[in-house]
This record gives C-alpha cells, sequence and structure tokens, in this order.
C-alpha cells in the first residue's frame, strides 16, 4: 500500500478535543421517569395509582420518517394541543425539545407524525406523550417498531444533510430516538479484514469525490494535561478537524508538537459516489505506545475539502457495535505482537483499535466499558 | 364454563406462560377463566393477560413483599408431591404441597389444567372429586428423565385428559405410557395474529431467531450460509437471540469470513418486526418440542427452511407449499433448499403467501376452541355417564396404584425415587 510513514498533523487543541470520542450520553435516570426534574413526583400528585403504561408503535418509512401511533388512555380525548414530545437527554436549550401534534389517526388511536424534514440534533432522544390535560407529559414505551424500510436504507445521494432517526428501547425499557444528522456524511459498507489491513467499501452523501481524495485514520490519543475534558456532546460531523493543514494524497503530515496526534493517510479509489480504501496495519502498529489506542477513520472527498466521518447509519440497528462486529488480527510490529481489527464506536462511527500484547483484543478500553449503559 | 389453569410462575418468561396467556385471554372471551401461579416473585406479570382473567398466586417469594414466605421453614423442606425427577423440584417443598393441596381440594372450576408435568401430577392426586382433569404437555415424553416417565405412569391413569403440542408426542403417549380411559389429544401453541404487514418476500435477508444453544444448531446454519455466499452474495442473514453459543459462533463467522453476511443481533422482543425485515426463515434446530418461531415467522408472511427434526416442524410445514423440510445437521441440504428460495422470486413470494394462509389455523381463536371442544366432551363425558366416569375414576386410581406398585418395586431394584 502506498501510506507513507507520516509524522503527526499540526492540529490546535481543540481539533484533538473535538475529535475524541463523544462520552456514552445514556445517562436515563433510574427512577420511572416523570417529566421535568423541578416535579418528580407530578404524576402521581392526585394520589392515583401509576397511570397505566403508554405504548407507542413506530413505523418508520424510507426518507427517515417516523409515524407514532398510541392508543390514549381512557377519558382523555384529543385535546387540540395534545402533542408527542421528544427531549434530547441531556440537553436544557429550545432546540432540545420537538413537539409533534397528536390528533386522531382515522382507527381510535392517537397519530404524530415525524417528518425526515424536521431536523433532530445528533444525540438519543426521550420520548413522551403530553394529552394537553394540564399533567406532566407521560414518557413512552416502545410498542411494534417496524422499522423494515429501515433496512437496507439507500437515499439520494444528492441529498445536502443526511438525518437518521431509529427508535428503539432503552435499558430501562423506555422508548427514545437515536438521532444522527450529518452532511456530507460517509457511509460504511462491507469491511474486509486481512493480515496486512483492512479495506473498506462505503458511499458518500452531499459531496462529490474529487481529485485529491483519501482516507484518513487519525489516532484518538489525548495528549497529556489536556485529558477527559468532558467533551460529551460532539457529533462526529461538527468534530471534523481542520481542512487547512493537510496537503498531498498519501502524505498528509506536518509536526507541531510531540503530543499532536498522528494520522495515516491513504488514496480512496472512487467510481460516482461509491468509494473503497485499504489502509495499511502496519503504518497503525509503528505508532502504537501502549494499551488500546484508537483511530478514527475520515473521508476527505477533495483536496482541500473538509473532512467527512465514516459512519454506518443507513440501516434499522440502533447500536452497531455488538451486531456488526470485525475479527482483530495479529500484527507484528517494533513494539510487539498488537492485535488490530475495526470496530464501531457508541455513535457508529467507524474507528480501528490497535491493541498491545497485553490488552485484551476487544474488549478492555474504556469506550468498551461505557458500552454497556449506551442502549 | 369455569377454567382454571395452574401454572408454576406465571410472572417468569417462557414460552409456557406466553402460550398460557395467549389461550387464558381468549377463553375468557367466552369462558370464566383463573390462572394460578404456584410462585410469585414479581409484581406484576411481564405478558398481557388482558382484563377478563383471573390471576392469583399461592406462595409468595417477593423478597420485598409483606407477605414474603420464601423463609418459611416449611418452604425449606422438600417437596413430598411434586416428583422429585421433575426439572423445577428444587423450587417445591412441602409448603407448595400443602398450598397446591389446598388449592385442588377446594376448586370450584369445570375443569383444571396443569402446565407442567410436576403440576399435573398434583393435579390428578389431588383434585376434589368433579372438575375435569387435564394435564398438558409443553415439553416431549422423550425428554423427560425414566425416574420422571414412572411418576407420570404412576399418577397419569387419574387424568382425564393429557394434551401435547405435536400429533408426535401425543403417538409417544399412547405408546409408550399407556393410560386407559385418558384421553390424549394433541393441541398445538397458539400464535396471534401478529398485526403487522406481512413480509412482501423483496427484501436478500434470510432471519432465524431462537436462544443461541446448541440444540438450536445454528452452526450448521452459519456454515451452510458460506455455501448461500458463494453462490448469492447479495443476501444476508441474521440471527435473532442470546446464549451460551454466543461466542462461539461469533467465533465461527470470523474464521468463515461472513462477518458481512451473518450478523448476532442478540435478544428481540417482540420479534415480529424482525420477521418482517426478512424473505426466508431458517430453522436448523436438531430438536423442537413444537417450533413456535416456525409459526411465528409463518405469521409475518415468510416461507421456512426448517430442519425435519422431532417434533414440531414436520407438523407445522407443508414441505415444498409453504417452506422446505431438510433433514438434521445436513448443511448442503439446508444451503440448498435456502439456495432454491433464494432463486426463485416468484417461488418464494408464492410460498410465503401460502405460509400466512396456513398459519391461521394457529390464531389464539382457532387453538382455544379446540379445547373448548376438548373440555365440552370431557364434562359431558363426566356427567353424561356417571356411571362411566366412576369406573374411569376407580380404573384410574387402581391403575395407578398397580403402577406405583410395580414402578415402585423396579424403582427399588434400581435405587432411584420416583415420587
Amino acid at each position: 500500500m502506498t501510506a507513507s510513514t507520516q509524522l503527526p498533523e499540526t492540529a490546535s487543541a481543540a481539533t484533538r478535543q473535538e475529535v475524541k470520542e463523544p462520552q456514552a450520553i445514556d445517562q436515563e435516570p433510574k427512577a420511572p421517569p416523570t417529566a421535568r426534574p423541578d416535579r418528580p413526583k407530578a404524576a402521581r400528585r392526585d394520589g392515583k395509582a401509576a397511570p397505566a403504561e403508554l405504548r407507542a408503535d413506530c413505523i418508520a418509512d424510507s426518507a427517515g420518517g417516523l409515524t407514532f401511533d398510541l392508543t390514549a388512555p381512557q377519558g382523555d380525548g384529543t385535546a387540540w394541543n395534545a402533542a408527542l414530545v421528544l427531549r434530547l437527554r441531556g440537553g436544557d436549550g429550545v432546540d432540545d425539545e420537538v413537539r409533534l401534534p397528536l390528533g386522531p389517526n382515522g382507527s381510535g388511536r392517537l397519530r404524530a407524525v415525524l417528518p425526515s424534514t424536521v431536523a433532530l440534533a445528533e444525540g438519543r432522544w426521550n420520548a413522551y406523550a403530553d394529552f394537553g390535560d394540564g399533567r406532566d407529559p407521560r414518557r413512552l414505551l416502545p410498542g411494534v417498531n417496524d422499522l423494515r424500510s429501515l433496512v437496507d436504507r439507500r437515499p439520494l445521494a444528492g441529498i445536502g444533510r443526511l438525518g437518521v432517526r431509529i427508535p428503539y428501547a432503552t435499558k430501562f425499557g423506555n422508548l427514545a430516538l437515536r438521532s444522527w444528522l450529518r452532511g456530507p456524511h460517509a457511509e460504511a459498507g462491507d469491511i474486509l479484514v486481512a493480515p496486512d489491513g483492512l479495506t473498506v467499501s462505503g458511499r458518500l452523501y452531499g459531496a462529490a469525490p474529487a481529485a485529491g481524495a483519501r482516507a484518513e485514520a487519525r489516532a484518538r490519543r489525548t495528549p497529556a494535561g489536556n485529558g477527559a475534558s468532558g467533551a460529551s456532546d460532539v457529533s462526529g460531523a461538527s468534530g471534523a478537524p481542520d481542512a487547512s493543514g493537510v496537503s498531498g494524497a498519501t502524505k498528509a503530515t506536518g509536526l507541531s508538537g510531540a503530543d499532536a496526534p498522528p494520522v495515516v493517510t491513504v488514496p480512496l479509489t472512487v467510481e460516482g459516489l461509491d468509494f473503497t480504501f485499504t489502509l495499511p496495519y502496519d503504518a497503525l502498529a509503528a505508532r502504537w505506545e501502549h494499551g488500546n489506542e484508537p483511530w478514527d477513520l475520515w473521508v476527505r472527498p477533495a483536496e482541500g475539502a473538509r473532512p467527512v466521518r465514516i459512519a454506518r447509519l443507513l440501516d434499522d440497528v440502533p447500536d452497531k457495535k455488538q451486531v456488526f462486529s470485525y475479527p482483530a488480527l495479529p500484527v507484528r510490529a517494533a513494539a510487539g505482537h498488537l492485535r488490530v481489527g475495526p470496530y464501531y464506536t457508541l455513535d457508529n462511527d467507524l474507528a480501528i483499535r490497535v491493541a498491545g500484547p497485553d490488552d485484551a483484543p476487544s474488549e478492555s478500553s474504556e469506550q468498551d466499558t461505557r458500552a454497556a449503559t449506551g442502549s | 364454563m369455569h377454567i382454571s389453569f395452574l401454572i408454576h410462575n406465571a410472572y417468569g418468561i417462557g414460552g409456557t406462560i406466553r402460550t398460557t396467556f395467549n389461550l387464558a385471554r381468549t377463553l375468557a372471551e367466552r369462558h370464566d377463566v383463573e390462572i394460578v401461579s404456584v410462585l410469585r416473585h414479581r409484581d406484576t406479570p411481564v405478558f398481557d393477560l388482558g382484563r377478563r382473567v383471573a390471576l392469583r398466586h399461592l406462595v409468595d417469594i417477593r423478597e420485598s413483599s409483606p407477605t414474603y414466605e420464601g423463609a418459611d421453614p416449611e418452604h425449606t423442606r422438600p417437596a413430598k408431591v411434586f416428583p422429585a425427577a421433575e426439572g423445577r423440584y428444587g423450587q417445591y417443598s412441602e409448603l407448595t404441597d400443602r398450598r397446591i393441596a389446598q388449592h385442588l381440594r377446594r376448586i370450584e372450576a369445570d375443569v383444571v389444567v396443569g402446565t407442567r408435568p410436576g403440576l399435573n401430577v398434583h393435579i390428578a392426586k389431588q383434585t376434589r372429586r368433579g372438575p375435569v382433569r387435564t394435564g398438558q404437555e409443553h415439553l416431549t415424553l422423550d425428554t423427560h428423565s425414566r425416574p420422571l416417565k414412572l411418576a407420570l405412569r404412576s399418577a397419569y391413569p387419574r387424568l382425564d385428559a393429557v394434551t401435547t403440542v405435536t400429533e408426535a408426542d401425543a403417538r409417544a403417549y399412547r405408546r409408550t405410557l399407556r393410560l386407559p380411559g385418558v384421553r390424549i389429544e394433541a393441541v398445538p401453541n397458539s400464535v396471534p395474529d401478529p398485526g403487522l404487514q406481512p413480509a412482501d418476500g423483496s427484501g436478500k435477508w434470510v432471519v432465524a431467531a431462537g436462544r443461541l444453544a446448541p440444540v438450536k444448531r445454528y452452526d450448521v446454519l452459519i456454515r451452510s450460509f458460506a455455501k448461500v455466499v458463494a453462490e448469492r452474495p447479495d443476501w444476508r442473514l441474521r440471527i435473532y437471540g442470546g446464549g451460551s453459543e454466543k461466542a462461539a459462533l461469533r467465533a465461527l463467522i470470523d474464521e468463515l469470513g461472513l462477518y458481512n453476511h451473518v450478523f448476532l443481533m442478540g435478544p428481540a422482543n417482540p420479534l415480529d418486526p424482525e420477521w418482517a425485515k426478512g424473505s426466508i426463515a431458517a430453522v436448523s434446530s436438531s430438536l423442537e418440542s413444537f417450533g413456535m418461531t416456525i409459526v411465528e415467522a409463518m405469521r409475518c408472511g415468510l416461507p421456512v427452511v426448517a430442519t425435519d427434526c422431532p417434533h414440531g416442524p414436520g407438523e407445522i410445514v407443508d414441505d415444498g407449499t409453504d417452506g422446505r423440510l431438510v433433514p438434521v445437521g445436513d448443511q448442503d441440504a439446508l444451503a440448498g433448499a435456502l439456495l432454491t428460495l433464494i432463486n426463485d422470486d416468484d417461488a418464494r413470494k408464492r410460498m410465503g403467501r401460502a405460509a400466512l394462509a396456513a398459519s391461521a389455523r394457529f390464531d389464539p381463536a382457532m387453538i382455544a376452541g379446540r379445547y373448548e371442544a376438548l373440555f365440552s366432551e370431557l364434562i359431558t363425558r363426566r356427567r353424561g355417564s356417571g356411571l362411566r366416569g366412576t369406573l374411569h375414576r376407580t380404573r384410574g386410581a387402581l391403575l395407578s396404584g398397580a403402577y406405583a406398585t410395580k414402578d415402585a418395586a423396579r424403582a427399588a431394584v434400581r435405587g432411584v425415587r420416583t415420587a
């Protein structure tokens, strides 16, 4: 392969922080979720027993829209201001609550629609029903999620910004949505793992590959002194590294500080909007220092273009990590026998892990431990 | 009529609980139905029982409950009525013996239905005169140990009926246990209409679902799928479920380089929307007491490629019409049958429609109707022919005693405990 040995790229502290994989944002409270934290007992203020559970059935369309149907509790009519409420977990801004009108669906139930045109910020959104009766919105439970139209989803390539929402049941059994909002987006397809490296096939959305197109592996190394700074809500797309600072198709390196995270780049083979690249493992292994070292994968569609995070978003699986699993292979490096293999992060971004001889091949990094809370 | 089910623990999760709830809920549309749960470890049941079925328990083992009885000394002494050879014996005690006996002595129902062998033994031995005594077999006779079979043979003559979930198992009961006067009837499990638009057969996905246990032989399915992928790399396989074999199956997928084609999806509940994402269902088991997942897949409009293993698949799948049956453990045959359906879009869609139509016979309304007919006949037999009923009961008791004596003698020689 053509990957040259590169020196660390210039990167600002801000960029380094942004490239860090976001923390698991699944900090749902353990108690049965009532609505607002400032009124935790409001749901039972009338002294009655807990209300019957409310389940919402959800149907996805291939454009990314979602339809929710639920059975109104007896006695609750359809008030004009009844709404299905989505709240971004960990959010508190104006844009972190979306109200979708809840009206009759024609067969005795209530329906709310989330069209693909309504943008939802990336993250996990909890779902509630507000029947417009002055009581606090009630947390919804998942019913039947019919997501068949998401399974092999292939949106129009020219789409500017890609919205993906996948309904799922949280660890505590409530209904939530995972949302991604990316433009441009590089969708990962098949991945082939071989002893000398990894070949990724994918497709670009919202960007056309041109001269100088390449893939980049960026070490997600936290430099000393800039440690766990708690960047907890950074999406892969907005965390794109600076477009300037890089030149040359296969050599992309500058040198600023000894602790700047290294970058390895390889050329992209392009056919229309589909791309493939092969990333040699030895280039990553040569830079291994200690422990489990993750590398994030990006595509730079053209010379000077903003890099695009490679992720797998276009199907019905909310958490790819456990389902789309790939072998880690042994790689001999100067530092010893390493194990290298691709994996999906908690945000379904594609990354590579280089693990040392004494580290468990796949399940020991901090990110992995947190995966347990991620659903 | 008044129907009373006796179940091990209605508050758990499992096939027997789910199918009993389906049946009880449907019967309750026309009858008085109660479910009596020997144990209760949770406040509310996991599955939906509807509003019309009464549910109560006999022994409270909720540690948080003011009426907790798990530490009662009587509950720590081993059961004497519940057979020792039964799989759940460890959870039964003198206390359960006493409470079940009390319940059955006072029972008001016209029909009492046991849902596992140990409880059927209680019903056979302890139900007051009057109610029709029915014992359900949700597994199979063949999979029970010899001591348990002996225990059943000594108690079951006092039942009015034994139901199995397959004809094959009903034949095994008639042949092996020989219970004169006891009606032995196969009534399959019911599966409700999923309430989803059926699969249209256009997706290039094969779907399997079940515990990742050795008996499911997912290793055979994965190996056979390597052959499928060699010819049709555009098709993929999803396996839903969790279990002890997960790591081994993961390693097999990696070893065969199938990680872009075969996916271990983890457990899913409800399963119906996952079936609807597929176009073919695959079952590779070496044993299926019934084959609930086969029916579930068919109710979602999928043709099923299944092994012709004991006992269920051959009674559910009509080979060539709504699916294919292949020999157990034969990965080439399994791959061949999958490829036949993959390569013929028309046949696949036609068989999917046939599966949808054929599986309606497992609708709870149909299955409840069969139980209703059976119960009515048994009640009529009991009431209409008092003499015959008494004769059956007397003969049952005598035979029961005779078997018990003979089996006890045999067991004594072998050194096993029968009850």
